[in-house]
């Protein structure tokens, strides 16, 4: 771009922070909410920071639930979708000339179609198959995960033969036929020339249909029966009364996110490297050279710093206790409740006087008034005066919050290694 | 090593739908024969590879390999190994894992097949180069780690579809003497393709030479050079000045033709064409730069022609002088350099001569085109 | 070539075994998983509300009843026309596009900045910020919105703090909340494919139409806006199909008042029970959306080839 001037800088620059405040604000706010004590989720008024979300969430069953259900529907989607989208793009070469166009329609047609719709034919389907066949309705066609990892493949393996397509774009046929010239059967040219070929974009496939089933919400939403994936029980608690925990589920998505964005970028960087030396990839990744890696790239310096932070936050977090901040807070609203309180009575006891002399029959208002401001137990003091919270607030269930129970640390065990393999499957 | 086999092509017709690729082959290769198909991009010289090979089934006629007829035979299973144009090396295989694919898909040990490879790998002056990947390599080096995995395979016999068109200059040259080194090394049937007249006629023992689906004329080198069968062979093969005109006269194997512009003209009847031409006909009569001279004496003769020198050009080894031709066409005339300083003629009118054995005339027919 | 000879050269090629295979895995996707459920949507969604015994019996007739429904209204209510659910089809519509050019006007000057740049590090790390949202769970993205537009949201509390307004303004109710959040939702989907495409314009084209003295706005309209049309088409219909066919931002981000026709599906197929009738309204919400998509392409003249680019 060729921007002399300052103006167009300035209003590029500008633009850019409007796009990208759009794009990731929403994203910031959210993960703070995750530290902030109120029992719904905001941002303001700051009141204590604390951690209690990351232990109200690992203690959470349906959410642990749901995420063993996204990872066995995920896996079986994986497969299933990447398995059809290679042989889709495979076929799309070898198709008669005259089909090719109906054919490459009707294999896209599921990107177009809206997940609804994929959902609800998916369902209506097998519901129908299985009435033909005679079977019970506690069969394995109206099984939730049967059904959603074919509601999800058929979308996803669009998604991958894309990804398939523009790899075989570049594939050198002709390696196939020196394969084929050289002795080999047709599937060891498959298997020793093509395939090694696809193999980056059967990772990237993989980790595209992991992610975009993970994330389903339309087509799962009519298929998922008995067993609600991860998604599935989001959507159910936002809609149906919320508090920080679902914060602190999307900050480690988010850092999780970042960190798999990361890795992918360095790797990438040294692949890059490594083509721009003319030594092969293995050299460059071989020989573990940390200044290398890190001159001039941004991506690891943040990747390291992040993980640092991250160090840190969980020691952190070990030693440092809400409680006395909550207390504070408390009390702190408690000093201004009872201000107010005085400044009510002090007001009421005016208006008293000034109505004594008028009607005398009217004190009981100021204690009718007292048992409800004094009476909350638990942090969220402040909010009651919030009338927007108050029937978000309410239909809270009780079950999320067994906060109380004992055995683990402060911080439960959303850091511990077990549950970031559950949580993070795009890094593996 | 093995010996080289027979290839025949016989009758074959090749079609694309309506499109006719390859027209009525006739060829009989002999074992252990550099054979080369020459001919411009398009004219079904790598069909006809392609048919050996086994990637392509002939529409009509048959294909034997060592007297074995092929059809049906997939190209895993034919005694055939080709190396591509663009040498399609496994790029993401180590040399030697490349050079021995042949033995890995036979389910060769790998010490086996380590062992080979260097073997290979000494014979194309590559050793120690095992382990890097083709893209380490130069374009001469790849190009000989592709000749080792084909022979890694013992083919009958070798398939080579424009193996250097891709490498520069200098390298091609040497590349030619190579090969052919090779080919008499191991002894096995080459089948070469090109469009370069230069690389046939170096290595070849016989040239086919084709044109749009037909093959117009196979022989050794020397004939199709000196006594082509055909136009389009004339002015393929070489560089040649064309001399359109009508029989005058017929004399034994001699005839003379009446030009337009450059008077009649002596020349030899092409030996395909002896026998068939008579007084009247339409004819091409081509005589190489290489052949004509300036004349000492300028007197008219059947073998001497005058034309106006256009321009002239210093070539090194050879002078090039360039004369208004008919249709404005240009005569060429290649003058070797023997070291004195040459006098220019351009614009004036020079008297050239020739010996008419060595210029040869045809029935009218297609050239090929610039 | 006939139909015989086509197969055997298949099998010749890939070998039976693994010709075969690729053969199933694409049928069984081809004909399971995409044509036979749709077919079996339409045919569903021209049946009887029936309980699951009376399936395939006498009962079990063809009937327009559904698609009637949508139209007319349920038998005997007091206006002509099925106003409600005509209404939040249209709306939904119109939502959706209202959606799709928001979402172009914010992402052309980006996808163009990006595409002719130079690359360099601060371009990939713009890239990498565009991909991660793309990478939090829908619902998430949704909630965060909620966070943000909630009455006592980042944006009332800000407000209300500053003493710019006296009361929260509903922003939920307004659907400023799920407009923004649907716009939010597909943004990458729009700015990838127009990305794709200025990536690949010749720098020195937009350097030779300025070397001409076209003036900036021109260069676009006549230079680069031509050149990335399959880019914003595609961006485009993505975009919209998504928008039109969303159920988890409305849900989660719409108002009281306002429906998405997906909402009125799901309801036919969980608190209303109407199996039959949520697969016809299904049925309609496909065929607006292909309608429209072919009408687009016409309009732009652009092939399905261009799509998913």
């Amino acid at each position: 771009m060729r921007t002399n001037s300052l103006l167009p800088r300035l209003l590029i620059g500008a633009y850019l922070v409007v796009f990208f405040g759009y794009l990731l604000g929403p994203l910031i706010v959210m993960s703070i909410t995750a530290f902030n004590s109120p029992s719904f989720p905001k941002m303001t008024p700051w009141e204590c920071l604390t951690f209690e979300w990351f232990d109200v969430l690992a203690r959470d069953e349906r959410i642990l639930t749901g995420i063993e259900n996204s990872l066995i529907v995920g896996v079986g989607t994986v497969i299933l979708s990447v398995i059809m989208g290679l042989s889709g793009a495979l076929m799309l070469t070898q198709i008669w000339p005259k089909l090719r166009a109906t054919y490459y329609t009707i294999v896209i047609a599921p990107i177009l179609i809206p997940g609804v719709v994929l959902g609800i034919s998916t369902l209506v389907f097998w519901d129908r198959i299985s009435i033909m066949l005679g079977m019970s309705t506690g069969g394995i066609l109206h099984n939730g995960i049967f059904l959603t990892i074919l509601g999800q493949s058929t979308f996803i393996a669009s998604y991958c033969m894309l990804v398939f397509i523009a790899r075989l774009q570049r594939f050198d046929t002709g390696l196939t036929e020196a394969a084929l010239d050289l002795g080999a059967t047709p599937v060891q040219a498959f298997r020793k020339i093509l395939l090694p070929f696809m193999k980056p974009a059967i990772g990237s496939a993989a980790v595209l249909a992991f992610l975009a089933s993970f994330e389903n919400y339309n087509t799962t939403t009519f298929t998922f029966g008995k067993f609600p994936t991860l998604t599935i029980e989001l959507a159910q608690k936002v809609r149906y009364g919320i508090n920080p925990s679902i914060s602190a589920l999307a900050f480690i998505i988010i850092v999780l996110t970042i960190i798999g964005a990361l890795i992918h970028e360095i790797y990438r960087r040294r692949q890059q490297l490594a083509l721009a030396n003319g030594a092969p990839v293995a050299a460059v990744s071989g020989g573990f050279q940390l200044p290398k890696i890190f001159r001039g790239n941004p991506a690891a310096i943040i990747l390291v710093l992040l993980a640092l932070g991250g160090a840190s936050t969980i020691w952190f977090s070990q030693s440092y206790s809400p409680g006395v901040c909550k207390m504070d807070v408390r009390e702190q609203k408690r000093l201004i409740q009872e201000e107010r309180i005085k400044e009510i009575r002090a007001k009421r006891q005016l208006e008293l006087q000034q109505k004594q002399l008028k009607s005398p029959d009217s004190s009981g208002d100021i204690k009718s008034d007292a048992p409800v401001t004094q009476s909350p137990g638990k942090g969220a003091f402040g909010n009651v005066f919030d009338p927007g919270n108050l029937d978000k607030a309410a239909p809270k269930s009780e079950t999320e919050k067994p906060a109380e129970s004992p055995g683990k640390g402060a911080f439960g065990d959303v850091f511990a290694p077990k549950n970031l393999d559950k949580a993070t499957p795009k890094d593996d | 090593m093995t010996k080289g086999v027979d290839v025949d092509l016989e009758n074959v017709w090749i079609r694309f739908g309506d499109f006719v690729a390859v027209r009525e082959a006739n060829v009989n290769i002999k074992g252990g024969e550099f054979f080369s198909f020459l001919g411009p991009s398009g004219c079904g010289k790598t069909t006809i590879l392609r048919s050996v090979s086994g990637f392509l089934e002939p529409s009509d006629g048959k294909v034997r390999i060592g007297g074995k007829d092929m059809a049906g035979i997939g190209p895993n299973k034919r005694p055939t190994a080709l190396i591509f144009q663009n040498l399609a090396l496994f790029p993401l295989m180590k040399v030697w894992e490349n050079i021995t694919f042949s033995m890995e898909v036979k389910g060769a040990s790998k010490a086996e097949r380590r062992k080979r490879a260097d073997e290979l790998l000494d014979m194309i002056a590559l050793p120690d180069q095992g382990d890097k990947l083709p893209s380490e390599l130069s374009g001469g080096q790849k190009q000989r780690v592709a000749i080792a995995r084909a022979l890694c395979a013992e083919p009958d016999v070798l398939l080579l579809d424009e193996p250097l068109s891709a490498l520069d200059l200098k390298l091609r040259q040497h590349m030619r003497t190579e090969l052919r080194e090779i080919q008499q090394r191991v002894g096995i049937t080459f089948i070469y393709i090109t469009h370069d007249q230069g690389e046939a006629l170096t290595m070849s023992d016989n040239v086919a030479v084709m044109r749009a689906g037909i093959i117009d004329q196979i022989g050794t080198g020397h004939s199709v050079y000196n006594d082509p069968a055909t136009p389009f062979v004339a002015s393929f093969v070489g560089e040649n000045n064309v001399f359109r005109g009508k029989i005058k006269s017929i004399d034994g194997d001699m005839a003379l033709v009446s030009t337009n512009r450059t008077g009649e003209l002596l020349a030899r009847i092409a030996t395909s064409a002896q026998g068939k031409m008579n007084v009247g006909d339409s004819a091409m009569m081509f005589i190489r730069p290489e052949a004509c001279n300036i004349a000492e004496d300028i007197s008219p003769a059947a073998n001497r022609f005058t034309a106006r020198v256009k321009h002239e050009e210093f070539e090194g080894q050879i002078y090039n002088v360039f004369l208004e031709g008919a249709e404005g066409k240009e005569i060429k005339m290649s003058l070797v350099n023997v070291g004195k300083q040459r006098q220019s003629a351009e614009d004036n009118n020079l008297t050239l001569e020739y010996m008419p054995d060595q210029a040869v005339v045809l029935p009218a027919g297609e050239l090929a085109s610039e | 070539m006939n139909i015989a000879q086509l197969f055997r050269d298949y099998f010749v090629k890939n070998g039976i075994g693994l010709g075969t295979f690729l053969l199933v895995a694409v049928l069984f996707w081809v004909v399971i998983l995409i044509i036979l459920p749709q077919l079996s949507m339409l045919d569903f969604s021209f049946r009887h509300h029936l309980p699951p015994p009376e399936m395939g019996g006498p009962k079990d007739t063809y009937t327009i009843e559904h698609y009637k429904y949508l139209v007319l209204g349920a038998p005997g209510a007091d206006t002509s026309y099925n106003v409600v659910d005509l209404g939040v089809f249209g709306r939904t519509l119109l939502a959706a596009f209202f959606v799709t050019i928001l979402d172009l006007i914010l992402c052309y000057p980006l996808a163009y900045y990006l595409g002719q740049s130079k690359g360099g590090g601060f371009i990939r790390l713009l890239v990498l910020l565009l991909i991660i949202p793309y990478w939090i769970n829908e619902i998430l993205r949704a909630f965060a919105f909620r966070i943000i537009f909630g009455d006592s949201g980042l944006i009332n509390e800000v407000m209300l703090t500053m003493g710019l307004i006296s009361d929260p303004i509903d922003f939920i109710r307004a659907n400023v909340a799920l407009y923004a959040g649907l716009g939010y939702a597909y943004i990458l989907l729009m700015i990838f494919p127009i990305y794709n495409v200025i990536e690949s314009l010749d720098r020195n084209q937009i350097e030779a139409a300025r070397d001409m003295g076209a003036s900036w706005w021109r260069i676009h309209w006549r230079v680069v806006i031509p050149y990335a049309k399959p880019g914003i088409s595609s961006g485009c219909t993505m975009v919209f199909m998504l928008s039109a066919g969303a159920l988890a931002a409305p849900q989660i981000l719409g108002g009281p008042s306002s429906l998405w026709f997906t909402q009125i599906i799901y309801q036919w197929f969980n608190t209303g029970g109407n199996w039959p009738r949520g697969a016809a309204f299904a049925v309609v919400l496909l065929v607006a959306c292909i309608v429209i998509v072919l009408g687009m392409m016409r309009l732009f003249k652009v092939k399905i080839g261009d799509i998913g680019k």
